[in-house]
């Protein structure tokens, strides 16, 4: 986290603090002291090749002269950085790259800040005449190595003969042509000679993708070290925040957890040595791949596989089933990607089948002799497995909870509340893998979303629940309103959802407010101008989310006439709003008793737990219909959750064959 | 008595340190910002920045994930 902070005197007068193990060079150029320099950039590894920006130093008192670039400061230390020897240094340095390259405009400015102007003294046979001249900074090989992650160009020859190119000189077809060689090259030595897909504004475009890019080598490491382990990282967040969905989401965590966090994955899974990504020249390349893996079951068994993941959805759908096993969870994920099968619905789905075992409702006979319990891997793969064959109860699970909590529920009409209660499904879908029990702004989130109960519409926990940044219904329904209609908005236009929060400007929390600053502003902008910069059209927030709200509002009149388009397919299933079971109601007591306590003023020691309970129940489904009330209403929708013709009319999509469909539900 | 996101109470103790109340509240993030009563605090300040009795406290855990 917070890093030691070391003094350093500048020039006998002025003192600066710097972090330990950073560069001085940087502190230095936010102090306003002038260092030349052909070869640093503040987003780039320091690699002090052009030995300009020398400065001498007196440390554990030894006085010597370093390159300031790529000087680590690890104790107090005193910077002189304009001696007579810096300045002969640097005056004679830059005679040298003034006679190599005398009409580049870098070279000649910074030949200016050192007082050098004599372009005939180091003249000679490998003199570049040309004002666009490669000056071997290595900027260019830098960007594309901790940018891109990728090796496409770097220095070859040695010497005079030393120079930029791609391997044996050709066209690397691996070149993904993200053009930040280019962008970054201080003398334009680097053309672009094709613009593909005939952007507006290529530049625009290239001058935030850049920062994107800088951001993720420069801050990921200290942040969600997507490039390190993905979303993985998120498993032990969830587990500490009582949030990672455990026994089909009864409790929000587990003490196994950490047997498959993702130090574990970093440490024995992930075998790639650089990061992968979704496609090549992604710069957070947050994609994991586990290799060599050798699989224990299925039509593959005994063979070496590269899996692909896991990622969190998966490893927390393995918590909710109870299997906190690393081999399982990488066999598992390997085996839903290769019959095609969403490993969420499969584990959602298969940790409420394990709940109805538990609970006598499902028996032996029922699953083939399986015994479906939490935490059983093997019956959950093999269920997978005749899940991909389409026979046996592998079969009854991949036709959904809603199937099989209809077939319980007339074979059991006694329990039929229960299963609805614990069947985690809205709308069809099972429910992706957050406990959503302490935010009722999640809660809604979930269920209001069109396609069912999927977080990529909005995810609410930390700010509601967590941060309280949302306290009142008003408050939830405008954050209910925005993140949807952004989430939606990037989702149409093809952008990757994770550059948005999963790398943060190092001082987005120092230049807004913590509401604004939630929303990342600088990120949402890059989308804005990568919009602009393919279209030629301006964006503006207001532009943006009444795009979005027009497919948003078809998308919901679709679900309309799929028979899932009502306040009454927008209801949770108990599970996700509070505690179903005395089990879970006694694991998590002190906080049920104490919101008993604070919101409805009751004291808890004077009720038996059945009474708690209900109490509980009414309460916070009372509270559910509230938050979707105004959630409808800040949408533009009435009370039955349906969109009205004035909104409709609004966004211009008041087409009569819409509302034909929606003037039925209008009163 | 110090509050936490509007909300939540934690005992205040004379030297008590942002690091301190991230330590007493298990915040255990790395996307988190803190502002005690609306002054940002930077992170590496956490050591070394103390925080008033009676302070109100906002840590904000920004959201992070797929």
């Amino acid at each position: 986290m917070s890093k030691r902070m070391i003094d350093v005197l500048v020039n006998d007068k002025k003192k600066i603090q710097v972090a330990e193990g950073s560069s001085l060079i940087k502190p230095l150029l936010e102090a306003g002291i002038v260092i030349p320099t052909l070869c640093y950039h503040k987003d780039l590894t320091s690699d002090g090749s052009c030995r300009l920006c020398m400065v001498e130093i007196e440390a554990k008192g030894k006085r010597r002269m370093v390159t300031s670039c790529n000087y680590p400061v690890r104790d107090e230390l005193k910077v002189w950085t304009l001696t007579d020897k810096i300045k002969k240094h640097r005056k004679i340095l830059a005679e040298m790259y003034l006679g190599r390259f005398p009409n580049v405009k870098v070279v000649q400015d910074v030949a200016k800040q050192c007082g050098a102007s004599d372009k005939t003294r180091f003249q000679s046979d490998i003199t570049d005449y040309n004002e666009k001249a490669c000056i071997l900074c290595g900027k260019c090989v830098r960007a594309c190595k901790e940018f891109i992650l990728e090796k496409i160009i770097d220095f070859a020859g040695r010497g005079i003969k030393r120079h930029i190119t791609m391997p044996f000189g050709e066209v690397d077809p691996h070149c993904v042509g993200c053009t930040y060689c280019s962008y970054i090259c201080p003398t334009g030595s680097i053309e672009v000679i094709d613009d593909l897909n005939n952007p507006f504004d290529p530049k625009l475009i290239r001058d935030h993708g850049m920062k994107v890019n800088a951001e993720m080598a420069t801050l990921d490491s200290g942040q969600c070290c997507m490039r390190e382990v993905g979303t993985a990282n998120i498993v032990e967040v969830m587990d500490r925040y009582d949030l990672l969905p455990v026994h089909n989401f009864k409790f929000g965590s587990h003490p196994d957890t950490p047997k498959m966090d993702s130090m574990v994955l970093r440490q024995k899974y992930f075998s790639q040595e650089q990061a992968d990504a979704c496609w090549k020249g992604c710069s957070m390349a947050c994609a994991k791949a586990v290799d060599g893996f050798k699989l224990k079951t299925g039509p593959y068994k005994g063979q070496k596989v590269v899996v692909d993941g896991p990622e969190y959805e998966t490893s927390a759908g393995c918590s909710n089933m109870g299997c906190f096993d690393p081999d399982f969870v990488v066999e598992f994920n390997f085996y839903c990607d290769t019959y095609g099968i969403d490993t969420i619905s499969m584990a959602t789905g298969t940790a409420f089948a394990m709940e109805c075992f538990e609970a006598g409702l499902l028996t032996l006979e029922d699953t083939g002799g399986k015994e479906l319990k939490f935490g059983s891997g093997d019956a959950v793969l093999e269920c997978l497995h005749e899940m991909s064959r389409g026979e046996g109860f592998g079969l009854k699970i991949g036709q959904g909870i809603r199937v099989l909590k209809n077939e319980l529920k007339k074979k059991f009409p006694e329990k039929a509340q229960w299963l609805e209660d614990i069947g985690m499904e809205v709308k069809g879908l099972e429910y992706s893998e957050y406990v959503s029990k302490e935010s009722l702004a999640q809660q809604a989130g979930y269920s209001l979303a069109v396609k069912g109960p999927q977080h990529d519409e909005a995810w609410l926990i930390f700010m509601d629940m967590v941060n309280n940044q949302i306290p009142t219904f008003e408050d939830k329904a405008e954050a209910l309103y925005y993140f949807p209609l952004f989430r939606t908005w990037f989702g149409l236009m093809g952008l990757c959802k994770i550059v948005w929060n999963d790398v943060v400007p190092a001082d987005n929390a120092k230049k807004h407010p913590p509401q604004v600053a939630a929303k990342i502003p600088e990120h949402v902008e890059n989308y804005w101008k990568f919009f602009e910069g393919m279209t030629g059209k301006p964006l503006d927030e207001q532009g943006m989310l009444n795009q979005s709200a027009r497919v948003h509002n078809l998308q919901r009149i679709i679900c309309l006439m799929m028979g899932y388009g009502q306040r009454e397919d927008d209801m949770p299933p108990y599970r996700a709003v509070g505690p179903v079971t005395e089990e879970e109601y006694l694991s998590r007591e002190d906080r049920y008793d104490k919101q008993l306590q604070d919101n409805l003023n009751v004291d808890p020691t004077k009720l038996d737990l059945q009474q708690k309970m209900e109490l509980t129940r009414e309460f916070r489904y009372e509270q559910y219909n509230k938050v979707i009330d105004a959630a409808y209403k800040r949408r533009g929708w009435n009370e039955k959750g349906i969109p009205t013709i004035e909104r409709l009319k609004e966004l211009g999509i008041a087409l009569p064959e819409l509302v034909g469909i929606i003037e039925k539900y209008q009163n | 008595m110090i509050t936490i996101n509007n909300r939540d109470k934690i005992e205040w103790f004379e030297g008590m340190t942002v690091s301190d109340v991230l330590k007493k509240m298990r915040y255990e993030y790395n996307l988190i910002s803190v502002h005690i009563n609306d002054d940002y605090i930077p992170d590496n300040q956490y050591d070394k920045t103390t925080v008033p009795d009676n302070s109100s406290v906002f840590v904000m855990h920004l959201a992070h994930g797929g």
